[in-house]
């Protein structure tokens, strides 16, 4: 029979990790992708290690601990800047799995079609990592490195997402196309940031996800952006400026061609969305 | 002797107050207390729990499995691989009756096809099995997986369960020629998998000689018998407990090898076994619903008539065994024609053995045939609905036999009338909405038979003057605690509170078969007989008792009501059911009946139920997504037994066929054979948001013919017409035709 | 090796000493505590048929860990009537005819009492349904299932203060 340990803190929970060990938080992703069969060896269960609990303004921006779970998310009070993190949150699975499932969990787990990656890039989100070796910060993009792998180095876990304050502004909305209403894993995946002054799109920051191992950030059409009105924004989208982050595959749920040109649409909305919403 | 004359059998019985009453669902209590009990639910003392091991190919041989592992595995009780597979009295792939299919227990190391059953691992706990059966970690020998449509096709022995593979009438070739226009249409249908909430689970327990099963069935007397002939036992030794299946849609009928392997395991173990099948093993050991590639070509004359319908299915059955889905049955039974050819031949596939899956062959044959139809109607210039009604069949369209009842044009009218489709726009791309989402209309023939399987049922009355009903009666969700008494109710002249039904268990009067739509018809007409029989000799006793005020009145003149026998001609003469059993010094009284169709009653009528569903859909224009927000149905079926569980059922079929549009398939990796989406993550089925708006409407129906009670069947229908109206609907709001299901978002972009 | 644990089930408190670490809160209920109210669907929270509430949450069952929850309330559909007093969401699914089948009923049912605690969907028909949406039901009951939520939702709205809560 295998062991199960379930720290408070994290400096025991690395001690633990240095053992070896499968971790779990939410367990959302962890039955489907072992179909429950890597729980032979022990478990290290998270969800009580102080660190990664919570969701706190600091002096920085905003701290989230990896396992604060997505309705969390949806009942804190954010800035409009987050606005795509909670529309997202909403739509991961079911809200039986918003209520387990944690952020840092969809950011380990990395599939290219996790819902919260995104909203995370357009936040220009960080990641503290914690391990033997000590702490270190990453940006995001560079935590990701591609489908189902990420920079976690053995032993070390994942302890919060930071989101600086200069990225807690303006406001976010986020776009997910599937085959179902509801339920669903993304065909496509939309996530967009507007930072709007004096009636002119001061920062631009655009993610899309599903359409390539990893979500991307759109640098190109962030630039085109920069410097144009708000209700302008979406008919300065174009596939040139979109094309170029994309790397969809063809699979199940969508074929190629059309993830990539359901992005561009996608890309379109979310920023007409926020034009609507009022950026001035 | 009085005068006894029973009733002619083909004279409708006249129903009291207790049938066609909305009445809520009699088991509903139990349902959402958690307290009805399903086949897993059961722990008998002593119980070992079972998993079974599955093949990951398609196609080959397994060449190792590490069992010595998986028995050193703590808790593991007993692997049964074929090194050591329990003996059975017949070869598994022996078919013991009409229904059966080849099915594995072991017998070799062969696969046929992913997800064949092939170890079963006991243990004291489902962790300890689970992880053993890991630990087996089965190595393979594996073949090219054939896959698809373009292998070589071959002419099947028949279609369906023993329909002919071909039917025909006048000159097809004439037909076509001689027709104004011709249109022809190329329709595919994926695989689909029945998917019951309840995976397939079984308890088996061997006690005092006999064989205790709690496992669903859709057949308690057959599935007995089935048991009890691979085991080699006397089926009265053979019990199986069913009261609540959790969905069957005609995947638990029939008895499979895992479900064997587990009654064999307890007895060899000499202990209770559970066995609950995964939900991935869902997909390829439990039967499903075959793929199709329907070629349709209609010929019209200059008015829009059809000249012939030449509907040719080209249907994927297993490469070891066969069940052809009968997807041009839809041909012979929906529209007119003076030429009509309904045809099939086979492609054999590396998967497992398709079977009967709600509207067997209709659902897909009427999801090709009514996009046919509406390309037919383009090229005609005809709204739909008219060309419907131009093709309409008055006699049925392959045998010109009269029909029973037939109110489809009723349902057209009503139908069409509640959806709004006067003013509909012929040409597609006109109808917008508000967002800017393209609005489109599609309309579908719905027909389904109604067959009726033999049932038997025992009716008593009791002292007090209330009843008891006895048949092994199963739900699957129909309505069937709820309806029978209903039935049971007016054959006895009681309140529906006064009867009760028991049932559930294998070992009373067998109820048949709950498939085809027919359960209603055959069980409720023999729990009506047995009410009547009961009724009748209760009459009997009366009218021979001089000190009856009933006396000499004879049973053809008395009537049952309120729990009294009256005089037909005169109502002070009454006594109760308990005053004339007290008399008569009986504690109880009981009355058999059965449930047939009459033997020559198929010569004379042909017996369908129809119904028209109209679509709504809105299309996304640039990304392709579709909802259906709104969808009517309007259904004749005979008699309704009860308003309520009819219109669940009618719903619930209409949103089989938005799942059927929409959302379901298994998609086969071309080159290994494999199901690439096994769960409910990516075998999508409808969720609540996919039916915004579902509206039934039945349309009253008197049938004399189909049977003594006139009722027909509502359990299937609703999935035909369904299909084809959402993709005539898609056709309406975009231009584009509908080539295969379920729609994909990308076939509907400009890309 | 044994674990430890304590769970509050349907308000009793309970000491449950595990043999395994790998025993889901699902199958904890059903194999071991013979509460088989709650089903199990898919065993991969693709279905909601286990859907319980933990600490007044819905979540699915199948997912959670039974030693990750030590110290949880848990309410399965056993917990929720009150003596032969059903709760308004159950009495409404029977009313509405929620149910066909009823294996995906106490899930659902639980599911509909947990969102209408949270509090979001109000009685707007589509939220209702896109909040119900990780219940599949394969009978597609749907329609009843929305109705049957609707109302409860309703009566539960005009009712409050003079129901204790639960």
């Amino acid at each position: 029979m295998s062991a199960w340990h379930r720290p408070a803190s994290l400096t025991e929970a690395i001690g633990l990790l240095a053992e070896g060990g499968v971790v779990a938080a939410g367990c959302t992703d962890l039955f489907p992708a072992t179909r429950r069969q890597a729980l032979s060896g022990p478990v290290i269960d998270l969800t009580r290690v102080a660190e990664m609990r919570g969701i706190s303004e600091t002096r920085g921006g905003w701290r989230f601990g990896a396992a604060v779970r997505w309705s969390e998310v949806l009942s804190a009070a954010l800035p409009p800047a987050f606005d795509g993190l909670k529309a997202a949150a909403r739509e991961v699975g079911s809200v039986q799995i918003q209520n387990a499932g944690t952020l840092g969990g969809n950011l380990c787990n990395a599939s290219p079609a996790a819902d919260g990656v995104p909203g995370l890039l357009t936040l220009e989100a960080e990641v503290e990592l914690a391990g033997p070796a000590g702490m270190r910060r990453l940006p995001l993009a560079a935590f990701l490195a591609g489908a189902r792998r990420t920079a976690l180095a053995p032993g070390e876990v994942l302890v919060a997402i930071h989101v600086p304050s200069h990225a807690a502004a303006g406001r976010g909305a986020f776009l997910k196309l599937g085959a179902r209403r509801y339920l669903v894993i993304s065909i496509a995946m939309v996530a967009a940031r507007l930072v709007v002054k004096g009636g002119r799109i001061d920062r631009a920051a655009v993610a899309v996800g599903a359409c390539g191992p990893v979500a991307s950030r759109l640098p190109a059409l962030e630039a085109a952006l920069a410097g144009i009105a708000p209700e302008d924004a979406a008919a300065a989208v174009s596939e040139a400026l979109v094309a170029p982050a994309l790397a969809p595959i063809g699979d199940v749920r969508g074929d190629a061609e059309y993830r990539g040109v359901v992005a561009v649409e996608l890309v379109r909305r979310a920023l007409r969305g926020l034009a609507a919403e009022g950026m001035r | 002797m009085p005068d006894v004359t029973p009733l002619p059998a083909a004279t409708p019985i006249r129903m009291g107050s207790n049938a066609g009453q909305p009445r809520t669902r009699a088991d509903g209590l139990l349902k959402v207390t958690g307290r009805a009990t399903y086949a897993a639910d059961n722990h008998p003392a002593g119980m070992a729990q079972a998993v079974l091991v599955t093949a990951a190919i398609a196609r080959g041989r397994v060449t190792a499995m590490n069992v010595e592992a998986a028995r050193a595995h703590p808790g593991v009780v007993e692997v049964y691989t074929p090194a050591n597979r329990p003996e059975l009295a017949l070869e598994p792939d022996a078919k013991p009756s009409f229904f059966s299919k080849l099915t594995e227990t072991l017998q070799d190391d062969t696969v046929r096809y992913e997800g064949q059953p092939i170890a079963l691992v006991v243990a004291e706990t489902l962790e300890a099995a689970t992880e053993a059966a890991r630990l087996l970690a089965p190595q393979y020998a594996a073949e090219t997986a054939r896959v698809g449509f373009d292998l070589a096709p071959y002419a099947p022995e028949s279609v369906g369960f023993g329909f002919p593979i071909e039917m025909s009438k006048g000159d097809i070739a004439a037909g076509l020629s001689e027709a104004a226009s011709t249109t022809e249409t190329v329709v595919e249908t994926p695989p689909q998998y029945h998917n019951a909430m309840e995976t397939h689970a079984i308890v088996a327990e061997w006690k005092d000689g006999k064989l205790y099963l709690d496992t669903p069935t859709q057949a308690p007397g057959m599935s007995a018998a089935g048991f009890a002939a691979w085991l080699g036992l006397d089926p009265a030794d053979v019990v199986i407990r069913s009261p609540f299946l959790g969905g069957g849609f005609g995947s638990k009928a029939a008895v499979v090898g895992a479900f064997l392997l587990a009654i064999q395991a307890a007895k060899l173990l000499d202990r209770p076994v559970k066995l609950a099948l995964a939900r991935h093993q869902m997909f390829g050991h439990v039967f499903h619903r075959g793929a199709t590639r329907q070629t349709i070509k209609l010929g019209m004359d200059a008015e829009g008539r059809l000249t012939a319908i030449d509907h040719h299915t080209t249907a994927v059955t297993a490469a070891f065994e066969e069940f052809i889905e009968g997807a041009s049955g839809a041909a012979r039974t929906t529209y007119a024609a003076p030429a009509i050819r309904a045809s099939h031949d086979g492609v054999r596939n590396d998967v497992g053995v398709p079977g009967a899956m709600r509207a067997p062959g209709e659902a897909s044959g009427s999801a090709a045939l009514e996009i046919a139809a509406d390309v037919a109607a383009e090229a005609a210039g005809l709204d739909p609905l008219e060309f419907r009604l131009r093709n309409y069949a008055e006699t049925d369209p392959m045998s010109g036999l009269p029909y029973s009842s037939k109110a489809l044009r009723e349902c057209y009218a009503e139908g069409a009338r509640e959806f709004g489709w006067a003013g509909r726009p012929l040409a597609p791309r006109q109808m917008t909405d508000d967002a800017g989402m393209l609005v489109g209309w599609g309309v579908g023939t719905a027909t389904f038979p109604c067959p009726m399987f033999g049932a038997e049922a025992r009716a008593t009355l009791r002292a007090d003057g209330t009843a008891v009903i006895e048949t092994a009666l199963i739900d699957m969700g129909q309505g069937s605690w709820t309806a029978m008494a209903q039935i049971a109710a007016d054959s006895l002249g009681l309140d529906v509170e006064q009867v009760e039904i028991r049932g559930g268990v294998s070992d009373l009067p067998d109820s048949g078969v709950a498939g085809g739509s027919g359960y209603t018809a055959t069980l409720g007409l023999a729990i009506d007989n047995a009410g009547g029989d009961t009724i009748r000799q209760l009459a009997e006793i009366a009218s021979s008792d001089p000190d009856s005020p009933l006396h000499g009145t004879g049973n053809t003149r008395v009537v049952a009501r309120g729990g009294r026998l009256y005089a037909q001609d005169d109502e002070s003469r009454s006594e109760s059911y308990a005053d004339i059993l007290a008399r008569a010094g009986r504690e109880t009284l009981s009355g058999e009946g059965k449930g047939a169709r009459g033997e020559n009653d198929a010569n004379d009528h042909s017996f369908q139920s129809h119904g028209a569903v109209f679509a709504e859909v809105k299309v996304d224009p640039d990304l392709g997504q579709v909802r259906v927000t709104r969808l009517v149905g309007a259904f004749a079926a005979g008699r309704i037994i009860n308003p309520r569980m009819v219109e669940s059922q009618l719903s619930g079929g209409m949103i089989w066929g938005i799942s059927f549009a929409l959302h379901e398939g298994a998609e086969m990796d071309p080159r290994t054979g494999r199901i690439l989406n096994r769960d409910f993550g990516e075998y999508h089925v409808s969720v609540n948001s996919d039916a915004p708006s579902v509206k039934v409407l039945t349309i009253p129906e008197e049938d004399a013919f189909v049977n003594p009670l006139g009722v027909k069947g509502v359990g299937e229908i609703g999935v035909t017409g369904t299909a084809g109206a959402i993709a005539n609907a898609i056709w309406h709001a975009t231009g584009k035709r509908v080539t295969s299901y379920p729609i994909r978002l990308e076939e509907l972009l400009d890309l | 090796m044994s674990h430890d644990l304590t769970l509050t089930i349907n308000g009793t408190r309970q000491q449950i000493a595990l043999d395994d670490p790998r025993v889901t809160l699902l199958d904890l209920l059903r194999e071991r505590l013979h509460l088989t109210g709650t089903k199990k669907g898919c065993d991969r929270g693709q279905c909601g048929a286990c859907t319980v509430l933990i600490d007044g949450r819905r979540q699915n069952a199948c997912l959670a860990l039974a030693l990750s929850h030590d110290g949880a309330e848990i309410t399965t559909i056993e917990g929720l009537a009150e003596g032969d007093t059903l709760h308004p969401v159950q009495a409404a699914f029977v009313a509405e005819d929620g149910m066909q089948c009823g294996y995906c009923t106490p899930g659902q049912v639980m599911s509909a009492v947990g969102l209408i605690a949270e509090g979001r969907a109000g009685t707007d028909p589509e939220r209702i349904r896109e909040g119900m949406s990780g219940n599949l039901c394969r009978c597609a009951a749907y329609s009843g299932i929305t109705r049957a939520v609707l109302a409860a939702a309703e009566e539960m709205t005009t009712t409050k203060g003079e129901r204790k809560t639960a």
